[in-house]
């Protein structure tokens, strides 16, 4: 009778461990933005074709944790320890952040790596009016004022501040720098004619550029974007930069098991091979690159160590 | 004319019926969103967004318009009758309209507040159909330095808002300065007083600081009252419940006042409709004949932000539609949505879509008299919710605090701020430090700061660029007169008593 | 000696406040290579702080206002209720907690009888329910 017992629990437990994992209630998409915020907007599109897609047995509802640029969002998941049904996109700041803030004690590390969906790449621009057709006349008018240029952009430890330090270092040169807390400051900031220069993203200025305001000087990407066939990339134009890239994915709270992360890498992995996913990274001008959890973990090492190189050079203090 | 073609086209769009209900809905629940604290028309917006993918683009684009402008004709029911400002914008409607609640005038508070709602929606969107594409690029020229000077003009109405003691109404400003400080600083990442708690990371929500100090002070204080009946008189019959004739005669320059100061304004992508009520109410209170009634409960004191608050969504409409850029967290929401739906918000949107902007400009006039005919009728019946016993009232507003406040942060150390600062408003009233100037502190403090450096570091360093500039200087010299100018009334009186 | 009134001690708070400001602003850096680091502000808005204190210091000894406190121990009361409710949301959840704290203020600070108050808290609480969550999808603490 025993034996039986012990045959039955046998069976009844690899039966469990070769199950794989489905989702039995409404999943849990955090993002670290309000609503309207980049993230917030990406899950939203995100959940919606996982919907039309047919990916999910579940509902996906997204939850805002805004607070700290991602360090509440992050904190939260850490909390969640072995939660299966929630997941969250994390962006550059996750990454960045726990570098340079004493607060952002929860790194990607600390988390569950799913998979890494996007890299968003940029565009140098300036008002269609300025002086310099191309980077090199930007970098050379530097050369002749140092520190009296000026490029509008989000704070110190922002993609649009690294490729200056990568500029100014690759070139010997200085410009000013000035932050402003939101994407429209900025294009009013460089469309009025306040600043000299900008980082900005492809889309935003394609409609500018479209209507005559912007010009475009070069691409902070390895190459060309479809939509800008004429403009050299930052290699292109001779300068010996490599784009540092700014980076959007999928990550789960730590100490799931692992058919649970094998059943994200699956869903996400499909997402990205999806009509409705495709167009909407054209639509954005993203590039689709999904890369899977043991690559997200390579790539954040080595991401985490050029950044905190980076920032140091700026002068920024790193606390980790 | 093209504006007047342009307009019919629009007219037709926005009077399908499907559109029309559409609006109405829009309108209906902004309002019922704007009533209740906290819970705002981002997330409302962000929430819907799904849905919207069923709907016509047009009339998808109109409803959610029509929930932004609706929310502000409700948000200031809860700061008139319970002190509770129903949106950040509704916090300037507190001083006046809870006051004339106070005094039994709650019906014609609401009222006011839906009229002068109407008049300055209604020119926010005739500015928006007039002047959008010229007034988009002169609002470019707008930089670091006139912001600066706009909110030091802001911080200048402090002197007008001091009461008695203006060293304790700079005082109380100080600290406002200092709690909008808290948390990471743009330029540098450092953290600046966040006693190491991640939570205050991003800052103190400025919504926390003002229910908390506003409407749970307001039941602490209160609490001196042992009877428990209404603490409020709600006079009977319907004439009282409205405003007078008096009262409409009154506020012929708050609507004005309103309107202008909430679109222009708005305008900027930098500043809100909160700055924008408060500059209104303190040059309403400026150019009154009896100042010193202001904060007492005067109808302009209501019409003024009400108004302001209203103009400027069609003020923050004209940088979203003419240019693709933000002019605030609910505007970003839409442009998000308009991106979802395929569109390129941009400078070539208007001329690529007339029939999208000239439906979205006709629904809003629509819009606005469905509002007007919706709020005036339930102007009595919300009058009486007043009419409850204090031990009723008293525990729904402090309910309705916390629910408003977690609703937007999911946060329960909000919570606790809110808690600590009802304590502080309590202590404020009884050691009569006013409130309103920690307001005007925290709002304006963080972009105060930021302007100043942006300016500086445009400069390189040369302070000149403030009064170099013709905007900025002109308004930096009128926060000066308006800081002086009691002072020297004040000095002149010092000499009187000596010379006795 | 004359009795230190209320302006004194609020001053004095001030003034600490407004020295804290300064010695945690002044480690920062005040001004940086590109402009005025974070620093700046702070350090002036705590001088000026700690100054307008120590004048509010000196003229409250000349001043005679007095500040009547008697309804503090009641409004005190009510708050420590209302922190005891915040401290419960974690444990018994949003619509239990307040309405001991509706159950409270109109039993204890109102005096009124025990119907009426627990008519009241579960009427609102049950309005808060079916207002938040159920109509309009708001989570409550």
């Amino acid at each position: 009778m025993k034996k039986h017992l012990l045959f039955a629990l046998l069976v009844g437990s690899s039966t469990a461990f070769a199950q794989s994992f489905t989702p039995t209630r409404p999943i849990e998409l955090v993002v670290h933005t309000g609503p309207g915020g980049g993230s917030d907007v990406l899950a939203r599109a995100m959940v919606i074709m996982l919907e039309k897609e047919k990916l999910l047995p579940v509902r996906a509802q997204v939850a805002n944790k805004p607070g700290g640029g991602g360090v509440v969002a992050a904190a939260y998941l850490a909390e969640k320890k072995g939660e299966t049904h929630t997941i969250g996109i994390f962006t550059g700041v996750w990454l960045t952040n726990p570098l340079t803030s004493n607060e952002a004690k929860v790194s990607l590390k600390d988390l569950t790596p799913i998979a890494r969906l996007l890299l968003e790449p940029a565009v140098i621009a300036v008002k269609a009016d300025a002086p310099y057709k191309t980077l090199a006349d930007f970098v050379n008018a530097a050369k002749q004022k140092p520190g009296e240029l000026k490029q509008s952009g989000g704070s110190i430890t922002s993609r649009d501040n690294v490729v200056r330090q990568q500029l100014q270092k690759a070139t010997g040169t200085r410009w000013q720098f000035i932050s402003f807390p939101g994407g429209g400051e900025r294009i009013a900031a460089l469309l009025g004619g306040h600043v000299n220069m900008m980082v900005i993203e492809p889309n935003e200025a394609g409609e500018h550029i479209r209507a005559g305001n912007m010009r475009v000087l070069a691409q902070v990407n390895e190459t060309r974007l479809s939509a800008f066939p004429n403009v050299p990339t930052l290699k292109e134009a001779g300068f010996n930069v490599t784009p540092v890239p700014q980076v959007r994915g999928v990550v789960a709270p730590p100490g799931i098991p692992r058919e649970n992360v094998a059943y994200w890498e699956g869903v996400f992995s499909k997402l990205s091979q999806t009509e409705s996913w495709k167009k909407y990274v054209a639509d954005n001008q993203f590039e689709n690159a999904y890369q899977g959890a043991a690559e997200l973990t390579k790539f954040y090492e080595e991401f985490t160590g050029q950044m905190r190189g980076i920032l140091q050079e700026a002068g920024v203090k790193t606390v980790r | 004319m093209e504006i007047l073609s342009g307009l019919m086209q629009g007219f037709a769009v926005a009077l399908q019926p499907m559109n029309l209900l559409w609006c109405f809905v829009g309108v209906v629940l902004g309002t019922v969103i704007g009533v209740m604290p906290g819970l705002g028309p981002p997330a409302t917006i962000a929430m819907l967004l799904p849905l919207t993918f069923l709907m016509n683009p047009a009339a998808a684009m109109i409803m959610l318009a029509g929930i932004y402008y609706g929310a502000k004709y409700g948000g200031s029911t809860t700061s008139i009758l319970l002190n509770v400002p129903g949106e950040s914008a509704s916090v300037a409607t507190c001083i006046d309209g809870y006051q004339m609640a106070r005094n039994g005038r709650a019906g014609a508070a609401l009222g006011i507040a839906a009229i002068a709602s109407f008049i300055a929606g209604t020119v926010g969107v005739l500015g928006l159909m007039l002047i959008a594409p010229p007034l988009a690029r002169m609002s470019l020229a707008f930089s670091s330095p006139e912001y600066f000077a706009l909110m030091a003009l802001g911080l200048a109405m402090v002197v007008l808002l001091g009461g008695d003691s203006m060293v304790k109404a700079l005082l109380a400003t100080l600290v406002g300065l200092w709690l909008a400080g808290i948390g990471t600083d743009l330029f540098s990442q450092t953290s600046r007083f966040t006693f190491g708690r991640m939570e205050l990371l991003s800052g103190i929500d400025f919504v926390v600081v003002a229910i908390g100090v506003f409407a749970i002070g307001e039941v602490l204080a209160n609490m001196h009252e042992r009877g428990g009946a209404p603490a409020i008189a709600v006079p009977k019959g319907l004439r009282n419940l409205l405003p007078t004739r008096q009262d409409l005669k009154d506020s012929r320059f708050a609507f004005a006042n309103g309107s202008l100061v909430g679109f222009f304004i708005g305008v900027l992508p930098g500043a809100g409709s909160t700055i924008a009520s408060f500059i209104s109410y303190g040059i309403e209170k400026a150019v009154s004949r009896h100042p010193e009634k202001f904060g007492q409960g005067v109808v302009e004191g209501v019409a003024a932000p009400e108004g302001a608050n209203n103009a400027e969504t069609g003020g923050a409409l004209i940088p979203m539609l003419t240019l693709g850029i933000p002019g605030s967290s609910t505007t970003a929401v839409l442009l998000a949505a308009l991106v979802l739906w395929g569109f390129k918000p941009g400078p070539l949107f208007i001329p690529e879509n007339p029939a999208m902007f000239w439906g979205l400009v006709a629904s809003m006039y629509l819009g606005n008299v469905m509002l007007l005919v919706l709020n005036l009728p339930l102007v009595p019946v919300f009058a009486q919710v007043l009419r409850a016993p204090t031990y009723v009232l008293y525990p729904l507003v402090l309910g309705i605090s916390v629910v408003g406040v977690y609703s937007t942060s999911s946060s329960l150390f909000d919570v606790w701020l809110l808690a600590g600062f009802g304590l502080g408003g309590y202590l404020m009233r009884k050691l009569d430090y006013p409130s309103a100037p920690l307001i005007l502190g925290l709002v304006l403090g963080g972009a105060m700061e930021r302007a100043l450096r942006q300016s500086l570091m445009m400069s390189d360093g040369s302070l000149s660029i403030l009064v170099a500039r013709p905007v900025s200087a002109v308004m930096l010299s009128l926060a000066l007169l308006i800081l002086l100018v009691p002072l020297f009334g004040k000095f002149n009186a010092w000499r009187l008593k000596a010379l006795k | 000696m004359k009795r230190l009134s209320a302006d004194f001690w609020s001053g004095l708070a001030l003034g600490g406040l407004g020295a804290y400001i300064i010695v945690t602003a002044s480690r920062w850096e005040y001004l940086g290579q590109d402009g005025p680091g974070p620093g700046f502000f702070p350090l002036w808005y705590g001088i000026a702080m700690s100054a307008l204190s120590l004048l509010l210091v000196v003229s409250s000894f000349s001043k005679s206002g007095k500040v009547d406190w008697s309804d503090a121990p009641r409004a005190l009361a009510t708050w420590a209720a209302f922190a005891a409710m915040c401290a419960a949301f974690k444990l018994i959840g949003f619509l239990p907690a307040f309405a001991l704290l509706t159950f409270f203020i109109v039993a204890v600070m109102y005096r009124r009888p025990l119907v009426v108050a627990a008519t009241v808290s579960v009427a609102l609480a049950a309005g808060f329910y079916v207002l938040f969550p159920l109509a309009l999808g708001v989570k409550l603490p």
